[in-house]
């Protein structure tokens, strides 16, 4: 008797959490889903692909829950998933012949400075850095980041962001102001 | 922050997915495994410790059991050769009394 007693008692504390859990996690999907998708959509240029990816992020971290220990924790960690999971995606899909920033040709057609123009010339200069460097561009501008905190995130010595990050600026600005240049000439 | 860096940001601004974003996941979470919580993995642990250093103290006393019952039978088979030795003695002697006598 007392055991069904301490059963009853005991069931709907384990729903009660498991609710609080469910509701928490809602809570969190909609916090950082731009966050989450939007690497994955500027690391990748594919929207479908971006929302698998940012998908699979979240689950993981319901699976992850009780690891998690506070708000700042949480962020790190979808950051973290987010950036390993779209640079191990691209590198076992070998989604595109890669050709580096380098060998890429000047754009056929001029960009002219219009904003929206210039976003998706930007985008489209970006996929033609390799994995690690775009990681590290997309967490630099989109996310704000310290190259310090990118090398946390990335696993890597900060000397080598701050490497990455001076090199492909540089590749970017000279195909950009190439483009922009002749554009408006 | 060079006007160059200000387009890179503006370039790469956070984007919204699709509105049902997080019902799908949510949906999808629901349908996957529960994580299992610390307070289970603690117990099991504690249990199996439990059970190992159970079943170690078991295994000391039977081996410890073992140990003085061989002790036990080597010190009897001990005691009764010496009797024989002090019995085969005693004999001798009686018979030289018996002889001097």
């Amino acid at each position: 008797m007392i055991d069904i007693l301490a059963q009853e008692a005991v069931i709907p504390r384990q729903a009660v959490a498991e609710s609080d859990r469910a509701v928490a996690f809602e809570a969190a999907v909609r916090e950082h889903q731009a966050m989450v998708f939007s690497v994955g959509y500027h690391f990748l240029q594919d929207r479908s692909l971006a929302e698998e990816i940012a998908q699979e992020v979240f689950l993981d971290l319901y699976r992850h829950w009780n690891e998690i220990q506070s708000k700042e924790h949480r962020l790190y960690w979808l950051r973290k998933v987010a950036s390993r999971r779209c640079i191990d995606q691209t590198r076992r899909r070998k989604l595109r012949n890669h050709v580096s920033l380098e060998d890429a040709p000047e754009p056929f057609t001029f960009m002219p400075a219009t904003d929206p123009l210039l976003k998706r010339f930007i985008e489209q200069l970006l996929q033609k850095l390799t994995e690690t460097p775009r990681m590290i561009v997309i967490l630099r501008y989109q996310e704000g980041l310290e190259p310090s905190e990118i090398a946390d995130l990335l696993d890597m010595p900060v000397a080598t962001v701050k490497s990455h990050l001076q090199r492909s600026l540089a590749l970017l600005r000279r195909k950009l102001s190439f483009a922009t240049r002749e554009g408006t000439s | 922050m060079t006007e160059f860096e200000d387009q890179l940001r503006r370039a790469l601004a956070r984007k919204e997915p699709s509105a049902d974003f997080a019902a799908r996941v949510v949906a999808r979470a629901s349908g996957t495994k529960r994580p299992i919580a610390w307070p289970n993995w603690r117990a099991w642990a504690a249990a199996g410790i439990a059970a190992s250093l159970c079943l170690g103290g078991l295994g000391l006393e039977m081996e410890h059991r073992q140990r003085t019952r061989e002790q036990g039978e080597a010190a009897r088979a001990q005691l009764i050769q010496a009797m024989h030795i002090t019995s085969s003695k005693l004999q001798k002697i009686q018979k030289k009394v018996r002889g001097a006598l």
